[in-house]
């Protein structure tokens, strides 16, 4: 009984956010007398998600962008976390590379989608490119930020304890150590990830929420363009919680 | 029974000099020499920044010195090793390991099987008593049981030699004087080599079978104090005071000089 309570409570700041985005819409809608074209109203936006949902329409947009944004995710740390885990431990490694990512970073994701499109064409190679690059400097500095956070007795307790070598130190060590900040960087990393979806997405897609809400802009059917982004916003907050959760199971304390 | 696995440790003109970033020149530790008997509880101290501390890492394989040399048994010490355990003053417990797997941790590096591991750290748990707390994560425990763990730790894995560096320093009094009573209890148990750094003359006279005192820097032994005395030792006899007096006095004078430097400068 507590606990549903206790699981009621945690889901309460959620329904509140949702009440108050709504009642402000609908005052919109009402105080500036928008077109329904333009900004439909909450009940009738609803009633297109319904829809859509029903047909099934919405879970074919949800499953190609997530299936995107997961391979590049994945992708992103099969790159980032080596990448960060050598330039945390190796400060020769560190000052050859560390400039180079520094350099990349301030560039959004954006400012590729030229490059993506000329270098891979509007398939779906392109897209996932984009998302990549989206994902891949959050896992990179938290794993470097992990790494470089290891307590340095840690490591001298792990000598006397029969790590004899660096390989030994790094795996017993350094990796358990570093994983709290690894995994923080995976969450956030598929955040901005999701986020950069509708950017990849608007060029030459035939699915995914990105093509959903550009495809409903150029109908003239906001309520379909909302549907999208309403749906951007509950997958993101649920994998993040997801991610929240795994992260307070396995990640040794902390949030 | 295992006494003689411990070993005797050799500290031969050992002297450490750092250079700080600033490119002065840092004695750290004057050349000194010390031997020490297996099974021996030897005591370190000394005014702050006499090098006490940067002995034990020399002694430990963490810091190279500068000249001379140390051994353990007849072995030149160039690298840590898993036969000469430490205990940290901030315990350095891994927090992603439960208790037990942080006492078996060493045995597991050493090869024991899973059952056998097990089994030896309960063992050494139960000795600092803090077998129902096994699977237990270490953030869950307080200071003075993490510095348990860690003397489980440290013992769990047989070393020849035990080096602790100030090992009760973050705690309070009473549970100082817990674990200090605990300590000797598994050193009894399990002989050991002991170099212990502390800044308590009381607990170096309730250790101890020598106490080394060091001079203020650059640090070299000042002298060294046998205290012949059997264990339980009872902070209140005058036998007691009196070492902790001879042990005060010679401090007083480094203090003093101590005291002296900073004032010209």
């Amino acid at each position: 009984m507590f606990r549903v309570l206790q699981k009621l409570f945690a889901v309460l700041p959620y329904l509140y956010a949702a009440t108050v985005i709504v009642i402000v819409w609908q005052l919109a809608v009402v105080l500036t007398g928008a077109h329904e074209s333009l900004l439909p109203p909450p009940l009738d936006t609803a009633e297109t998600f319904v829809s859509v949902l029903l047909s099934g329409e919405l879970f074919l947009h949800i499953g190609m962008s997530l299936g995107r944004v997961l391979a590049a995710w994945v992708l992103g740390a099969a790159v980032a976390i080596p990448l960060g885990l050598a330039i945390g431990r190796f400060p020769l490694f560190e000052r050859l590379v560390d400039p180079i990512i520094e350099l990349f970073r301030p560039i959004s994701p954006l400012a590729w989608i030229p490059l993506a499109i000329l270098w891979f064409g509007i398939g779906e190679s392109g897209k996932i490119f984009v998302i990549f690059i989206a994902t891949f400097f959050p896992t990179i500095l938290n794993t470097v930020m992990g790494v470089k956070g290891v307590d340095p007795v840690l490591i001298r307790a792990g000598q006397v304890l029969g790590c004899r070598d660096e390989p030994a130190i790094f795996r017993k060590i350094i990796l358990p150590a570093a994983l709290p900040s690894i995994v923080v960087g995976l969450r956030i990393s598929f955040g901005t990830g999701w986020a950069a979806i509708i950017a990849a997405e608007l060029v030459a897609a035939q699915s995914g929420l990105g093509y959903l809400i550009a495809d409903g802009m150029e109908i003239l059917r906001a309520d379909l363009v909302l549907v999208g982004m309403v749906a951007i916003g509950i997958i993101g907050v649920s994998f993040d919680s997801v991610f929240r959760a795994i992260h307070r199971r396995y990640g040794w304390g902390g949030t | 029974m295992s006494e003689f696995r411990s070993k005797s440790l050799h500290i031969r003109n050992l002297a450490k000099i750092y250079d700080t970033a600033s490119g002065e020149r840092v004695y750290a530790l004057d050349p000194t020499t010390l031997d020490i008997d297996p099974g021996e509880f030897v005591t370190l101290v000394g005014p702050s920044g006499c090098g006490k501390s940067t002995l034990l890492n020399i002694v430990a394989g963490f810091v190279e010195p500068t000249t001379g040399k140390s051994l353990a048994g007849d072995e030149d010490i160039t690298r840590p090793d898993i036969d000469r355990g430490m205990v940290f003053q901030d315990y350095a417990l891994f927090p992603w390991l439960n208790v037990i797997n942080n006492v078996s941790f060493g045995l597991e590096r050493k090869g024991v099987p899973k059952q056998e591991r097990n089994e030896i750290a309960m063992d050494y748990l139960k000795t600092v008593g803090l077998q129902d707390f096994a699977t237990k994560q270490t953030d869950e425990l307080s200071g003075g049981m993490k510095q348990r763990v860690a003397i489980a730790r440290a013992f769990a894995t047989e070393p020849s030699v035990i080096l602790m560096d100030e090992p009760f320093g973050a705690l309070d009094a009473l549970t100082r004087r817990f674990l200090q009573q605990q300590l000797l209890k598994i050193w009894q148990e399990h002989k050991r080599t002991i170099m212990f750094v502390t800044h308590s003359v009381q607990e170096a006279v309730y250790l101890s079978d020598r106490i080394v005192v060091m001079t203020a820097r650059p640090g070299r032994i000042k002298t060294i104090i046998p205290i012949n005395m059997s264990h339980p030792r009872d902070f209140k006899t005058d036998e007691f005071r009196d070492y902790e007096r001879r042990v005060y006095d010679e401090l007083d004078e480094e203090l003093a000089k101590t005291f002296d430097l900073e004032t010209d400068n």
